[in-house]
């Protein structure tokens, strides 16, 4: 059997180990337009943070490949899936058999329509390539400008704060981080951001840039005079990569959609990670989670199906953490309230500069945390509540990690003291299950 | 450059457990201490003292010389001249005084073993019998208390027992291994009972924890006794066979019914029952084990008698499972009470506390301080404290200080500079566990070892050097006689049988002898009748009533209110040792500062929060400490706890050194009435310790 | 593989193993530096050590998108390689136990590494609590430990009668 797999980031690689752990037999290829081995995304703003050496960046060294015996073929881009004949089409004329297959080709930024936002000196901040380049416009005093205010933004906004640089972030919406943070935690980062010596300018359109003979950007908004920068980083958004299955995709409707065995609509035919429109925890509509967790997991369940494992997704939890400016901000499934939720937030656990817990029927569905990393730590033992859907019980408690799971530790239903619950200065141990 | 590693193995000392270790030099610098798993003791386990022991051994504040006090602050002398002067100023006070005008002080950090003995034989080949040490407040009660009743002091058999009932005492912080010994039985079903005013850390795992009033465990006891005689559940035969007293047992427990018990300790009739059933349900293999907690009380040696009668009454006594007599390795005496007795000299407080000395040939610390500063019943002028800290650890600090402060002479040994050193004429570096070679049993295992002297400094003297250089100066060198530790060592090993070589070789331990239960049962009991005695006539004679009678604890019998608290001083921590330690900084991680631990009911009645600085007051002193705020199944309500040894909360500024148990004359300490006042103007009574 | 499995019935709560391994990690006993937490619950008397138990399926380990969390091939330990580690804590959303710490100083996460095949705090267990165990003795261990408590309550409950 031939398993080809397009794509060689976090959907791959997790396919890719986790369909050798129950098939070592299948020929497996893995092709990717990018030149290998893999590298992280994620780790890039670290790199140009200098956090991480250039080394550093890299997930997979190419004997990694040939030790789970898979063939590879970097620098290679396909140009159509044949589903009919259960080929692809390579960008070289050449054609690749295959009969089972991963399409993990992620997403690739996304430009709104603004007049010279193609133009030199403009640049993403998405693969190697895009950091290679921007890495030595990275001095001491330059001036940069960071287009939109998403995760990418800010993390290439923090990055340049920590080499130095001047920064305006200019953002169309009213809030930073708009898709993401609700109006109270996006004020806390915005906070962080000034203190940092950040120029936010919210509620700002851009009209349009125009470069000028030394590679300098002339930037005009609206409602401000234009301004010059050394660089601008573009990054407003990414658009999954879903073209290789026209057939697939629904009408007005970006990524490729998957059933819970994140198989396509084509037999035989998986889909993982950013190009996926997939099953979520919440049970809800299917939605993209460009997130590195999520494409992990994802990649987790089609590798195994891949072998005939028969796996079902339990949907994705859209969880995500990130530090910038001086706080971890952390979320996990459904954050932003809606009508006929509960809503739980503090401002005042310790290390924790804002917690908000998101409840719909007594059962958390989401949280959100900026802070210290405790909010990771505490988003992650929400996790399980939210994954199974269970009621949290003593929430101070947990909140303190000091919630007791009796069944956890098999001791559920046994007293510990045998003398009669009437005696006065009694003190019965905790015995039963919650 | 080669980096030489290499591991020794010895004895740890950082309490009184005597783990054996792995300590890992390299180039000769000791650089870790773990577990040595082969040693039968603790098996390798290890608590984090251990580890930061090295911090002990080379800390900054260590002293490597010798220091003379004098007018412009401390001087640094050579050691031949630091000792010729002591001796020169020993010579002259015994000459004034009378040799009983000069005492040792030993204490808990030097041991219990041949470095007892070391600074008995010095005294007495002086002249003197005064003899002083941390036995005047602890284990003495203990010791006599058993004795007085099974002729000696027989050890749980933890293991092996199906009942485990521990009084007043936490091991997993004062003797941290006999917690895996607890543990193992109670993996094999075993149940554990623990008395103890406070949730105490292995009161956490007891199926039945009677959180009784401090000082009331004798009316528990006679109510155990009542109990499992009104079952029909003692041990008829071994009664009636090895033991005297008994008709007048059931008629003084006739009175300590369930309900008697409950009104007397606080502790429910139904859990009184309980325990009984469970120690009946069990016997014979019941163990028990009584802790100091029992000890700090004015009716202390009869709670801890009444409480060793259980063993006899049940049958547990001598058993398997229950408890037995484990012996001491046969080592050659060092003492020398039977070549030189000097009870017609008057030892300090064996007049008072006639079954103190004649048991333990111990002299009463309390009864010294009234010798230092009124002459009473005769002077006491110069003193040489080894290992000890009496200053910090001592009931009622503030005249501890001023009698040290007036003495003639005071010489102090220790590794630090100590409240007691600061207020010394002299004050000679003392080598620390891992600079001694000596040798140690573990009773339980009956096993010896001997410690290897790691590390030395010259002029840092061990114990043995000390006294036999001090020895020779004042003309009783004969007493004194070998070349040093080793050969003392060999002299004292010689009856065993045993070579130090073959110990040295074997530093999990050699075997000694090996315990047998029923041995005394065979051959009868160490007590004058060769039967245990439930009644004593020993005491009888001495004017004691002969049972171990219950008297109520002064607070229990006349509340006073204005000292409406009662307090418990001297809880164990896992990481300090009585006043040792504090100067780890390490240690200051963990466990940073002093506290009184108080019932939340109590914090809200006065009005206080956790942290909040209070003074707390007894009819001796007072002290300010910050609160920590109890969980309540965690202390009673109307009683507080503050553990002892730190400086700046000196919490011995208020324990009673004038009220005392009569049989064995340990002072006030456990049940201390006491008011608690907010605010913290004002210094605490009579100014700190300097 | 061994890890080491926690028998609350047996623990203290003494912390002998929090200042071990803190004392390993970090050269002090500063209890927030241990990978091995017990919580004490006073009023249920309960005593629970929580310790990493090295997942056969560690979220951790997969989630890492900088690659830096393996298992050791000799203990079967999942650790954190510190020199890649991007201090991005994925890691710590990942665990469901709250058993990756993060080191605020260095920024980077750290997790119990089972001290190379001889912990620390399984040596320094003062109730015996702590074992290092083959995984699936872990089952037998715990139902050792429930069997031994029913026998004491039944005792107990018998010695009520």
């Amino acid at each position: 059997m031939q398993v080809t797999i397009v794509g060689n980031s976090a959907a791959a690689l997790s396919a890719l180990d986790s369909f050798r752990e129950r098939d070592q037999e299948a020929s497996v290829t893995l092709v990717s337009a990018e030149p290998g081995p893999a590298y992280s995304r994620v780790l890039l703003p670290y790199y140009l943070r200098r956090r991480l050496s250039y080394e550093g960046v890299f997930i997979r060294r190419m004997d990694d490949y040939a030790r789970l015996r898979a063939a590879t073929e970097f620098g290679v881009r396909v140009e159509r899936v044949d589903p009919a004949r259960r080929e692809l089409q390579l960008a070289d004329g050449r054609r690749l058999g295959f009969d089972r297959l991963l399409l993990a080709t992620g997403s690739a930024p996304a430009r709104p329509p603004i007049p010279g936002l193609e133009g030199p000196g403009i640049h993403s901040l998405w693969t190697l390539d895009d950091a290679m380049r921007l890495d030595p416009l990275f001095r001491e005093g330059a001036h940069v400008m960071v287009l939109g205010s998403g995760f990418v933004a800010l993390q290439g906004a923090w990055a340049a704060v920590q080499r130095g640089l001047r920064v305006i972030v200019v953002e169309l919406l009213d809030q930073i981080l708009p898709r993401v943070l609700d109006a109270a935690a996006a004020r806390i980062l915005h906070e962080q951001l000034l203190a940092y010596g950040v120029n936010v300018r919210t509620g700002t359109r851009t009209d349009g840039l125009e470069t000028d003979r030394c590679g300098r950007v002339r930037v005009s908004t609206g409602g401000a005079g234009p301004f010059t920068v050394d660089a601008v980083i573009a990054a407003t958004g990414a658009r999954p990569n879903d073209a290789l299955l026209p057939e697939c995709l629904e009408p007005g409707r970006t990524g490729i959609p998957v059933a819970d065995t994140m198989e396509t609509g084509v037999d035989g035919v998986y889909a993982a990670g950013d190009v996926v429109r997939g099953p979520t925890a919440s049970g809800g509509p299917r939605e993209i989670h460009a997130l590195w967790p999520t494409a992990v997991e994802q990649g987790r369940v089609a590798g195994a199906n891949l072998a005939g494992a028969g796996l079902s997704y339990a949907g994705s939890l859209s969880m995500n953490v990130t530090e910038m400016f001086g706080l971890t901000v952390a979320s996990l499934g459904r954050f932003v309230e809606s009508d006929g939720d509960d809503v739980f937030e503090s401002r005042d656990l310790p290390g924790i500069r804002y917690l908000k817990l998101v409840f719909r029927a007594g059962v958390p569905v989401g949280a959100i945390s900026l802070g210290e990393p405790e909010g990771a730590a505490l988003l992650g033992r929400l996790r399980p509540f939210v994954r199974q859907k269970r009621p949290l019980g003593d929430l101070p408690a947990f909140l303190e990690g000091r919630d007791l799971d009796w069944r956890l530790l098999g001791l559920g239903g046994i007293r510990t003291t045998a003398l009669a619950p009437e005696a006065s200065k009694e003190k019965a141990a905790c015995a039963s299950s919650s | 450059m080669a980096q030489e590693r290499e591991i020794q193995q010895t004895l740890c000392r950082m309490c009184d457990d005597r783990c054996g270790i792995d300590v890992h030099l390299e180039d000769g610098r000791i650089i870790d201490i773990l577990g040595n798993k082969d040693h039968l003791w603790n098996r390798g386990r290890l608590c984090v003292k251990a580890r930061a022991a090295v911090d002990m051994v080379y800390h900054p504040d260590r002293i490597l010389t010798p220091l003379k006090r004098t007018g412009g602050g401390w001087q640094e002398i050579a050691l031949e001249q630091a000792l010729d002067e002591i001796a020169a100023r020993l010579a002259e006070i015994g000459g004034r005084h009378g040799p009983r005008s000069i005492a040792v002080w030993k204490g808990e950090a030097i041991g219990f073993g041949q470095q007892e003995d070391l600074a008995r034989r010095f005294i007495h080949a002086l002249g003197s019998p005064n003899y002083l040490s941390n036995d005047s407040m602890c284990y003495a009660s203990r010791y006599l208390g058993f004795t007085l009743v099974d002729g000696g002091w027989p050890v749980p058999d933890l293991e092996n027992s199906r009942c485990i009932v521990l009084w007043g005492a936490n091991p997993p912080f004062a003797h941290p291994n006999m917690t895996q010994y607890i543990t193992a039985a109670r993996r094999r079903g075993a149940t554990l009972i623990v008395v103890d005013p406070r949730l105490s850390a292995i009161a956490r795992r007891a199926d039945i924890h009677a959180d009784l009033r401090p000082g009331t465990d004798g009316a528990l006891a006679w109510g155990l006794v009542h109990q499992i005689v009104e079952m029909g559940a003692y041990d008829k035969d071994f009664v009636a066979r090895h033991t005297v007293g008994f008709p007048r047992v059931l008629e003084y427990a006739r009175a300590f019914t369930p309900e008697a018990v409950e009104k007397e300790t606080g502790v429910p009739a139904t859990t009184v029952r309980a325990i009984a059933r469970a120690m009946a349900g069990a016997a014979p293999h019941v163990a028990a084990y009584v802790g100091n907690g029992l000890e700090h009380h004015e009716n202390g040696v009869n709670n801890i008698r009444a409480v060793a009668m259980l063993d006899g009454l049940l049958g547990a006594l001598d058993r398997e499972g229950g408890t037995f007599f484990r012996g001491a390795p046969p080592l050659r005496e060092l003492t020398l009470y039977d070549d030189v007795p000097l009870t017609h000299l008057g030892p300090l407080g064996a007049d008072r506390f006639p079954v103190l000395y004649d048991k333990r040939r111990e002299c009463h610390t309390m009864t010294a301080m009234e010798a230092i500063l009124h002459d009473d019943p005769y002077p006491l002028r110069a003193m040489i404290v080894t290992g000890a800290n009496p200053a910090a650890t001592n009931p009622n600090s503030t005249k501890v200080l001023e009698a040290l402060e007036s003495l003639d002479l005071l010489v102090v040994r220790d590794l630090f500079m100590s409240e007691t050193a600061a207020v010394a004429d002299y004050v000679l570096p003392a080598a620390s566990f891992l600079e001694r070679t000596e040798l140690h049993a573990h009773a339980k295992h009956q096993i010896v070892s001997l410690t290897r002297k790691v590390v030395s400094w010259p002029g840092v003297q061990g114990e043995y050097d000390f006294w036999h250089d001090l020895a020779w100066r004042l003309g009783i060198g004969d007493s004194f006689p070998w070349d040093d530790e080793t050969a003392l060592n060999r002299w004292l090993l010689e009856p065993t049988g045993l070579s130090l070589e073959e110990l040295a070789a074997h530093p999990e331990g050699v075997e000694y002898g090996s315990a047998r239960p029923g041995g005394w049962r065979e051959h009868g009991f160490e007590t004058p009748s060769g039967k245990v005695e439930f009644t004593s006539e020993y005491l009888k004679d001495l004017g004691f009533d002969e049972l171990p009678v219950y008297l109520s604890p002064a607070y229990v019998d006349e509340p006073d209110q204005e000292y409406p608290f009662v307090l418990i001083t001297g809880a164990r921590k896992l990481l300090y040792l009585h006043s040792r330690f504090r100067n780890i900084p390490r240690f200051l991680t963990a466990i940073p500062g002093p506290e009184v631990e108080m019932h939340p009911s109590d914090a809200v009645a006065l009005g206080v929060k956790d942290g909040d600085e209070v003074r707390v007051v007894s009819r001796v002193g007072s002290v300010r400490i910050p609160v920590k705020v109890m969980s309540p199944s965690e202390i009673p309500p109307g009683t507080l706890q503050i553990t002892h040894g730190w400086k700046d909360a000196n919490v011995n500024l208020i324990t009673h050194d004038d009220r005392f148990d009569p049989i064995s004359g340990f002072p006030l300490m456990k049940s201390v009435e006491v008011r608690v006042e907010k605010g913290t103007r004002g210094p605490d009574a009579l100014g700190g310790v300097a | 593989m061994r890890i080491v499995v926690v028998d609350p019935d047996s623990c203290v709560a003494c912390r002998n193993c929090e200042y071990a391994c803190a004392y390993r990690q970090n050269g002090d006993f500063a209890r927030s530096a241990s990978h091995i937490r017990v919580n004490f619950y006073p009023e249920e008397r309960a005593c629970v050590p929580l310790t990493c138990m090295h997942c056969a399926k560690a979220g951790c380990l997969e989630v890492c998108p900088a690659a830096a969390i393996s298992r050791d091939p000799e203990t079967g330990a999942v650790e954190v390689d510190e020199t890649r580690c991007a201090g991005c804590k994925m890691c710590l959303l990942a665990c469901p136990y709250g058993n990756v710490h993060f080191d605020k100083v260095a920024s980077v996460s750290r997790k119990c590494d089972l001290c190379g095949g001889d912990p620390m705090c399984v040596r320094s267990c003062t109730a015996g609590a702590l074992q290092f165990v083959e995984a699936d003795e872990a089952v037998d261990r715990r139902r050792e430990a429930v069997d031994a408590r029913l026998r004491r309550i039944l005792h107990l409950d018998k010695a009520e009668k």
